[in-house]
């Protein structure tokens, strides 16, 4: 079965990961609330896995989510 | 003390808020639904209201509409009725009622009404009437609208004589229409028949037989019927006796009303719901509203002006005052009842969450509610009672408990006075007074140290009015033990506060020596600093001082001392609107909060003063001149609108000065190793997004033990991450000699984490 993501972005090399020193790749991530999953893919390191969320993303889509759950 | 999330959105555990007995005794206090004065006294119940309001916006279609509703012979009804609407019309308390049966007329005159008949199906049984007088005429009216298969039996020859007969008096012009309307009627006429001999020889034809008063009687000499429904049982007889247009019209409703429960072969007395005339409790203020006379009536234009003069009573008081329930448009009843489902829903969207988290609570419709309605507590309830069923989501509130949590840890400070083993009394200024006016608190400490005798200790703290606010009753209680502990430490001193909401918990929780600061000055008399000069200005009485006649006087009779010349607004005293900061508004829901800060503020065009730093500091955001009395008495301005990161900054430096100061206790400086400034934008955006630079440096203190960044190609700054608690902040940031330059910070409450 194909994988559900609700959200993708290509970092498509533009982000470079300062610990590793290479650059984020589009990998899978899950955003977690309240004991709900949801399946995305975001900007990863493949080395240290660090997850980069942008902060339009985070004010957009992730909040406006987290008010819908919160009134579940 | 910790504050937990909500573990799930699966919660299927439910608590009701209120029994059925007290919901509905609740939502009884509320007479915003109930009938309009002239309406209730209306025993056709004709929508006066409703009627004038059509006529005043020139709508006779509608106004006939709504009186043909209620009698099949509108123009007998509208010269003949008694009009006891007129003798209950609410105006005229002032001056003369409206002329509603004036309003009728002109809706028969100027109204049409649509063509075309019933819908409804014709009924199986048939009925008759025997005789002819203004009840039977009515009776027979009543029944065709009910669709029954009518027959009259009369001695007259025609429709214009039966209207005529029944009708003495009326008007030619209505006569003829009467008649008219009559004609038109599906009735099978026995014309010029002796009524009583057809009803021996017809009766058994008929599933319901009515009979005129008259007529009855000779039948059968001495009947009885039950005035109440209109029926003789001993003879199976819709009859009554009826004086009057308007006692003739009713009485034909209610034999209507029985010859439809006698054909579903029930008792007529049975489910009759409400008939006639009502009381009401409804409660209309006539504040702003100006005598008038009566307009006559001679055409549309007239009409409509005399409509105009109807002030559509209805009771709105609580909304009329409160910014919450203006912005949601709903009435306290019909509010009570969706926070009840909300409450009671199991599974699915909650979407009375946010009205709930949204009021005040300061209890301003209590107080303008003829009935005391009180909205606020019904919100306490319910967040207390999501907080116990595991519903309520933590982020609306997080921010302000996290605050609380501060001002009673690293904030927090409980000391004698030097010099003293025991105080008579201690300050409590309060967690607002001490975020934005530090040096007024400092001044205010050290004047009652000066004046008064015993001893001052002080308690920079939160009163916990924040976790009782946002329903979390087991923070709460360990705030209460907290406090009572350290009051305790300090021998139980009489506390003086610096804040009329404080003063109201702490007495709420027990505390039974207290006493406002206002009430110290006005005993010890103003100090030095205070100074004298005559500005008009408006006065906001806090909400936290609702129902405490001694502040709200004591406050008045300093400013009167300062020079002060308050001038009154509406809703001031017991009245006063909460400035939005209430109910932790302010974080829950900007928009109301603002909203309830420019009803404020609307009062009046004067700079304001106030008695709660809260209320001062949402003022002076809002661009007007906003000055809290304390200011004034010890000379010393409080901060023009500190962030949020300002505001914990001063409680913490107030309490390090002080502790310098006062007991010679030096509080070493943490260095940190590292520098962080921050643009102008980053400092708005984080205000603006709740977070603070203690954040910020938490974060960057793990991104120099981690290494873990990112560096963004497109802005060539760097991005950062940490999750503190129940959030995740981001710092975007650049690299400075000393440290760091923030650019921007956001957050998210969401966990993200890898997946295979």
């Amino acid at each position: 079965m194909a994988d559900k993501n609700y959200y993708t972005i290509d970092p498509e090399g533009r982000l470079t990961c300062m610990k590793c020193r290479c650059k984020l790749q589009k990998g899978k991530a899950k955003f977690m609330y309240l004991d709900n999953g949801f399946p995305v893919e975001l900007p990863v390191c493949p080395q240290c896995g660090f997850v980069y969320v942008p902060e339009e993303l985070a004010l957009g889509k992730v909040l406006s989510v987290e008010k819908a759950l919160e009134d579940k | 003390m910790k504050i937990e999330e909500r573990q799930s959105t699966h919660i299927y555990r439910q608590k009701r808020m209120f029994t059925k007995e007290e919901l509905e005794a609740r939502e009884g206090l509320c007479v915003h639904e109930q009938p309009p004065y002239c309406n209730a006294a209306c025993p056709l119940k004709l929508d006066v209201k409703a009627m004038a309001a059509a006529v005043a916006a020139g709508d006779f279609d509608r106004a006939l509409a709504l009186y043909e509703k209620i009698t099949p012979f509108p123009h007998i009804l509208a010269l003949g009725c008694e009009a006891p609407c007129e003798k209950n019309c609410k105006l005229r308390e002032l001056g003369e009622g409206i002329a509603i049966r004036e309003l009728e007329r002109s809706a028969l005159a100027y109204g049409s009404k649509p063509r075309g008949g019933s819908l409804l199906r014709k009924k199986q049984q048939n009925a008759a009437v025997f005789g002819a007088d203004l009840f039977s005429l009515f009776l027979a009216g009543e029944l065709v609208k009910k669709r029954y298969p009518m027959s009259f039996y009369c001695a007259q020859g025609d429709c214009l004589s039966l209207v005529k007969d029944c009708a003495p008096g009326l008007p030619e012009e209505a006569a003829e229409a009467t008649a008219r309307l009559l004609s038109e009627l599906d009735i099978d006429f026995k014309w010029g028949c002796e009524p009583e001999a057809a009803y021996w020889e017809e009766r058994e034809k008929y599933a319901l037989i009515a009979a005129a008063w008259d007529t009855a009687r000779q039948l059968y000499p001495g009947l009885e019927t039950d005035e109440a429904v209109m029926v003789c049982r001993e003879h199976g007889l819709i009859t009554g006796s009826t004086g009057g247009v308007l006692d003739s019209a009713f009485g034909a409703k209610r034999a209507a009303l029985s010859a439809d429960r006698i054909a579903q072969h029930l008792d007529p007395g049975n489910t009759r719901g409400e008939e006639g005339c009502v009381a009401t409790r409804l409660y209309t203020s006539l504040e702003g509203v100006e005598p008038s006379g009566r307009i006559p009536v001679t055409d549309r234009d007239s009409a409509e002006r005399e409509a105009g003069r109807c002030i559509q009573c209805h009771c709105d008081e609580c909304i009329k005052g409160c910014a919450y329930l203006q912005h949601y448009k709903k009435f306290p009843r019909i509010l009570t009842r969706e926070i009840y489902n909300n409450v009671s829903i199991i599974m699915g969207d909650h979407m009375m969450n946010k009205p709930i988290n949204a009021c005040a609570l300061c209890g301003q419709c209590s107080v303008l509610c003829p009935n005391g309605y009180d909205m606020g507590e019904v919100c306490h309830i319910a967040r207390q009672n999501m907080v116990s069923t595991g519903k309520m989501p933590l982020a609306p509130h997080e921010f302000a408990l996290m605050d609380m949590l501060f001002s009673n840890g690293e904030a927090f400070l409980s000391r004698k006075q030097p010099g003293y083993d025991k105080c008579r009394y201690v300050f409590f200024p309060g967690c607002q007074a001490t975020a934005i006016a530090p040096a007024t608190v400092r001044e205010a400490y050290r004047d009652l140290c000066r004046r008064l005798d015993g001893g001052v200790a002080l308690m920079l703290g939160c009163c916990g009015a924040i976790g009782d606010w946002a329903g979390r009753y087991e923070l709460y209680g360990e705030t209460v033990d907290f406090l009572s502990e350290k009051l305790e430490e300090l021998g139980s001193p009489e506390i003086i506060a610096g804040c009329p909401s404080c003063k109201k918990q702490l007495l709420s929780q027990g505390c039974e020596k207290i006493r406002g600061i206002w009430e110290i000055l006005e005993e010890l008399g103003l100090p030095e600093t205070a100074e004298f000069r005559q500005r008009p200005m408006a006065l906001h009485d806090a909400c936290g001082a609702r129902g405490d006649a001694q502040t709200q006087e004591s406050i008045r009779r300093i400013a009167a001392k300062l020079g002060c010349q308050i001038q009154d607004t509406a809703y001031s005293g017991d009245q006063a609107p909460c400035c939005g900061y209430g109910g932790l508004t302010q974080y829950t829901n900007r928009e109301v909060a603002r909203e309830m800060t420019d009803k404020c503020l609307g009062r009046s065009r004067l700079p304001y003063l106030s008695y709660c730093m809260a209320c001062r500091d949402r003022f002076a955001r809002e661009g007007r001149e906003s000055v809290h009395l304390l200011e004034l008495v010890y000379g010393s301005a409080a901060q023009q609108c500190p962030d949020i990161s300002a505001k914990r900054y001063n409680r913490l430096g107030l309490k390090q000065q002080l502790l310098k100061e006062l007991w010679g206790e030096e509080v070493k400086a943490v260095d940190l190793g590292f520098e962080v400034e921050y643009t102008p934008e980053a400092e708005e955006r984080m205000d603006d997004r709740m977070i603070l630079k203690s954040d910020v440096i938490q974060v960057l203190q793990h991104l120099r033990e981690s290494g873990e960044a990112v560096l963004e190609e497109d802005t060539g700054l760097f991005v950062t991450r940490e999750r503190l608690g129940n959030v995740t902040f981001w710092v975007k940031y650049s690299e400075t000699e000393r440290g760091y330059l923030v650019h921007s910070a956001y957050s998210h409450r969401m966990k993200v984490v890898n997946r295979l």
